[in-house]
């Protein structure tokens, strides 16, 4: 009896024991021995290296050698072929490992990359690009015209959108698109290879600014020439470490999936090899990276997120630290919803502003404007931003041509200004409940949606509300959504919402806004139904007088005048990107829609 | 005993119907789809995710889709993940499982072997100044908030020491062999640690109250009245009595090892099942989110019949025919 209960106490200690075993004996199973560790020994090496020499005077000119580790918040999904990545994190490895025909500088002209010189034809519905000769692919293989014809084709194909693709915007003004996408042909006539250096784009249309749409990165020919399109997307050459090819500085060399992504040096990059051997990209916490930092465990960190405003200070007071803070193209606003669609048009997915239904509570432009002066800008900067963002008088970023305030209204923090313009339209307190009503004497409440995701933005939205219940109006705050339901919510507005939160992160290509603000815009959830604002728009893309840009400027001069009085939207903030890098890299040279200018001219002072 | 497994795992099929049935409808009500709360950049066409959704058959009814997705399931097939493009479910999870064991594993064996002894520890001395202190710190470990607990760890431990690592689970493609275990390891000392607190608190709170209760049973004032040491009452009768309800909580900890500690991975930005899930959940990849379901719901199911079938080997007067 007493042996028999013996065994059973054994059995459950050995299960014990066993577990404790089993997690070391996991453990082993994944132990690759692969390289030998000597190399381990030297990358410990290098580590003791940097640090004693980190303390050494700077050396004087760029020296070869050296890693760089660079940090973003979350993992890329995985998808590294430019033409069907979606997210700013695989962005952040792509724009070390490819290259487009042209880039932008720093007043975001276009300037050559890939291609070194371009011509138009007078009615600017054909662009010629003549290529740089001699580049290489990270294979070997060498770059031509055929590659760009390839990209453009891949992007056109029939299979593409429903293979996830979403870049069809850089294809879609291109000659032939419509038959080619529906399968009516197998010639594209979009993009043809001239000779082997050039390549000729045909819009089917007269193009205002065609190197935008010749500006998508090039992805290889004799890679990806014998996948179908459809299954590119699995594909090991669009996900791979050492499969990915480019023409980039970088190429992508090895990865730990969701942590560790490691660029190399390419040695035969057309424009000189780079300083750097190494760049690793780390998938770190927000939460920790100041720390990391000020340990150098990390020498860099940019977009999509950089470093919190509220940690500016902090990360400024380390010492090793450079911050570069620029204005950010995108901004965050608070919407009027103008008009509501009907329920049997959301239905349907139908934008037909015929069918619209104003929405009384805010047809009144003065009423909107009132709310506007309501709403202290200066201080959400000062207090949610740290002071490190913009106050913008309309929805075209700073940093462009366009951007133009001599004439807009702007909206200066003055409470007593916009509750003496609700009183004088007649919205006064009539049944002493501290709060106003309508002309008419009815209740008058504004309801207030906004989505969580954003900290700031989700903190903006109960100061905002304070800030109108100052002024006697009375919002009714709900509670945030996320995300996926908020948008969906916005989207198929049958509904009571009068204001709404919204940030917008836009592009550095071209300041036309009609994506937004057009009338049948998707994205106009104000449903702003304005004709002339509608004229403007298409007067600033018509050609050939919009060729000119100081013509295209004067128009949307006056765009942002009439959109500055009717107001669709106030434009809350601008924040600016927070940038920091260690001060061992060198030879930085940030452009103002991004960090990652030249890496191939980055080094490091700590180099061996 | 065969037959009664048998039968419980029969019961497991339809239980695992009405809960994909369940998880199914719950994913699909919550409002948005994989497109929604990425549709907010004005130079891609609405139209262009509106193809998509199409191609995906998220526009079908929801009894249909459901029907599609269990047709797929019963061949084994888990399906495409919406949101990785081009990925089968099955290579996803395949791809962080290890790392969630691991890490589950590890956590699950710094929680028995200090909360055992400990346990047992304070039961034989109650009210002494170990059991308080062991009492403060059970409480501390269940009041501390996990990610609370871990950012401080990744502070003291990393940051300003330097000892351990704070993040991921390797320090570079470059290390190989021995070297990599040890380091994988290193990596996984402090989200271990903050794992496996909690565990620690209520395994010991449990372990000192069986053990005092056993203590003070009947059984062991007959087995001390019959001159045995101390050493075997508490081995022989205290302990496998003590040990029953540590068997039932471990049943549960199964599925709670393969979800990990969601919040302990984002912390550590540890790449395993808990982070797939979460961010699955935001971009409403429902084959992944089902698939994780399943998983869950089997090795739950799964763990308690484990720690059914452990009951009647530890304590004989459970039998089940």
């Amino acid at each position: 009896m007493f042996k028999h209960r013996l065994r059973l106490l054994l059995i459950s200690l050995l299960l014990l024991l066993g577990l404790v075993l089993a997690a070391c004996g996991n453990e082993d199973d994944t132990t690759e021995p692969q390289d030998d560790p000597g190399e381990t020994e030297d990358a410990n090496k290098d580590g003791e290296g940097q640090e004693e020499e980190g303390e050494k005077e700077e050396a004087s000119g760029p020296t070869s050698g050296g890693t760089l580790t660079g940090a973003m918040y979350s993992a890329p999904a995985g998808m590294f072929n430019p033409i069907f990545y979606e997210e700013a994190y695989e962005a952040n490895i792509l724009s070390f490992t490819h290259e487009s025909l042209v880039g932008q500088n720093e007043s975001l002209e276009f300037i050559p990359g890939l291609a070194k010189d371009w011509e138009t034809n007078d009615d600017q519905t054909e662009l010629t690009m003549y290529l740089e000769e001699g580049v290489k692919w990270h294979d070997g293989e060498e770059f031509t015209a055929d590659d760009v014809v390839f990209t453009y084709k891949s992007i056109a194909d029939p299979d593409y959108v429903a293979a996830g693709g979403i870049r069809t915007a850089y294809v879609t003004p291109l000659l032939g698109y419509e038959e080619y996408v529906n399968g009516d042909t197998d010639e594209f006539q979009g993009v043809e290879a001239v000779d082997d250096y050039t390549v000729k784009f045909k819009f089917a249309e007269p193009n205002i600014n065609p190197l935008y749409y010749a500006s998508f990165t090039i992805i290889p020919e004799h890679v990806f020439g014998d996948i179908p399109v459809s299954e590119m997307p699995e594909a090991p050459e669009s996900r791979q470490p050492g499969q990915v090819i480019g023409t980039g500085p970088f190429k992508f060399s090895e990865m730990v999936e969701r942590e560790q992504y490691v660029l190399e040096r390419h040695d035969d990059y057309w424009q000189g090899a780079a300083y750097l051997d190494k760049i690793v990209w780390k998938v770190v916490a927000q939460s920790v990276m100041s720390g990391l930092l000020e340990s150098g465990e990390i020498d860099f960190v940019a977009d999509p997120n950089g470093i919190q405003p509220a940690d500016f200070e902090l990360v400024q007071g380390l010492g090793n630290i450079t911050i570069i803070e620029q204005p950010d193209f995108g901004y965050q606003i608070m919407g009027f919803k103008h008009n509501h669609r009907t329920a049997d048009d959301v239905e349907s997915g139908t934008l037909n502003p015929d069918n619209w239904v104003p929405n009384e509570k805010l047809s009144n432009p003065e009423v909107r404007q009132a709310i506007a002066y309501a709403i202290n800008r200066e201080g959400l900067i000062d207090g949610l931003l740290y002071g490190r963002g913009a106050i913008l008088n309309s929805p075209i970023a700073k940093q462009f041509w366009a951007y133009d305030e001599s004439e807009t209204t702007n909206y200066t923090y003055d409470p007593d200004k916009a509750a003496s313009m609700l009183d004088e339209l007649g919205y006064v307190d009539t049944n002493d409940d501290g709060f106003r009503e309508d002309p008419d004497g009815n209740e008058w409440v504004l309801n207030f949606d906004y989505p969580t995701g954003n900290e700031l933005r989700e903190k903006s939205a109960p100061l905002i509300e304070q800030m109108l219940e100052e002024v006697g109006i009375n919002v009714n705050l709900r509670q945030p959504k996320e995300m996926s339901a908020y948008v969906e919510d916005l989207t198929n507005d049958n509904s009571d919402w009068d204001l709404y939160l919204i940030g917008w992160s836009l592009g550095s290509a071209d300041p036309d806004p009609t994506g937004l603000w057009g009338t049948m815009a998707a994205y106009n959830f104000s449903r702003w139904n304005n004709p002339d604002s509608e004229d403007l728009l298409k007067q600033a893309l018509k050609a050939p007088d919009a060729f000119e840009q100081d013509y295209r400027k004067e128009v949307y001069k006056d765009w942002q005048k009439l959109y500055s009085e009717d107001l669709p939207a106030v434009i809350l903030y601008a924040q600016n990107s927070l940038w920091a890098y260690n001060d061992r890299l060198q030879g930085v040279e940030p452009l103002p829609f991004t960090m990652y200018n030249d890496p191939h001219l980055w080094w490091v002072n700590d180099a061996e | 005993m065969y037959k009664y497994i048998i039968r419980r795992i029969l019961v497991f099929i339809p239980m695992l119907i009405v809960l994909s049935i369940i998880i199914f409808g719950l994913a699909k009500a919550a409002p948005g789809d994989p497109f929604t709360g990425r549709m907010l950049d004005p130079t891609i066409d609405p139209k262009v995710y509106e193809q998509q959704r199409e191609a995906l058959g998220l526009n079908d009814p929801v009894p249909v889709q459901y029907v599609n997705w269990a047709a797929r399931m019963i061949t084994g097939d888990f399906g495409e993940s919406m949101y990785y493009k081009g990925r089968s479910v099955a290579s996803l999870i395949w791809e962080r499982m290890p790392n969630t064991l691991y890490l589950g594993l590890f956590a699950l064996a710094i929680t028995l072997i200090v909360s055992i002894p400990i346990g047992i520890y304070s039961a034989r001395n109650p009210y002494s100044i170990f059991d308080y202190g062991a009492t403060t710190f059970g409480f501390f470990g269940l009041a501390v908030p996990n990610f609370f607990f871990g950012l401080i760890a990744i502070y003291l431990f990393a940051i300003k020491l330097g000892w351990f690592p704070s993040q991921g689970t390797i320090t570079g493609t470059d290390v190989a062999g021995l070297q990599e275990f040890f380091d994988r390891i290193h990596h996984m000392v402090l989200p271990g640690i903050t794992l496996g607190l909690a565990g620690t608190a209520s395994y010991m709170r449990y372990m000192r109250s069986e053990v005092l209760d056993v203590l003070s049973s009947d059984y062991i004032r007959t087995a001390k009245a019959k001159g045995m040491s101390d050493r075997n009452v508490l081995y022989k009768h205290t302990l496998r009595n003590a040990m029953i309800p540590i068997i039932t909580l471990m049943g549960f900890e199964f599925g709670a090892l393969l979800s990990g500690a969601i919040i302990t991975e984002q912390v550590f930005s540890y790449p395993g099942l808990g982070t797939l899930f979460i961010n699955s959940i935001t971009n409403r990849d429902y084959p992944i989110i089902m698939a994780i379901a399943l998983l869950l719901g089997v090795t739950i199911l799964i763990g308690n019949l484990l720690a059914d079938i452990f009951y009647s080997i530890v304590d004989p007067r459970i039998r089940y025919d």
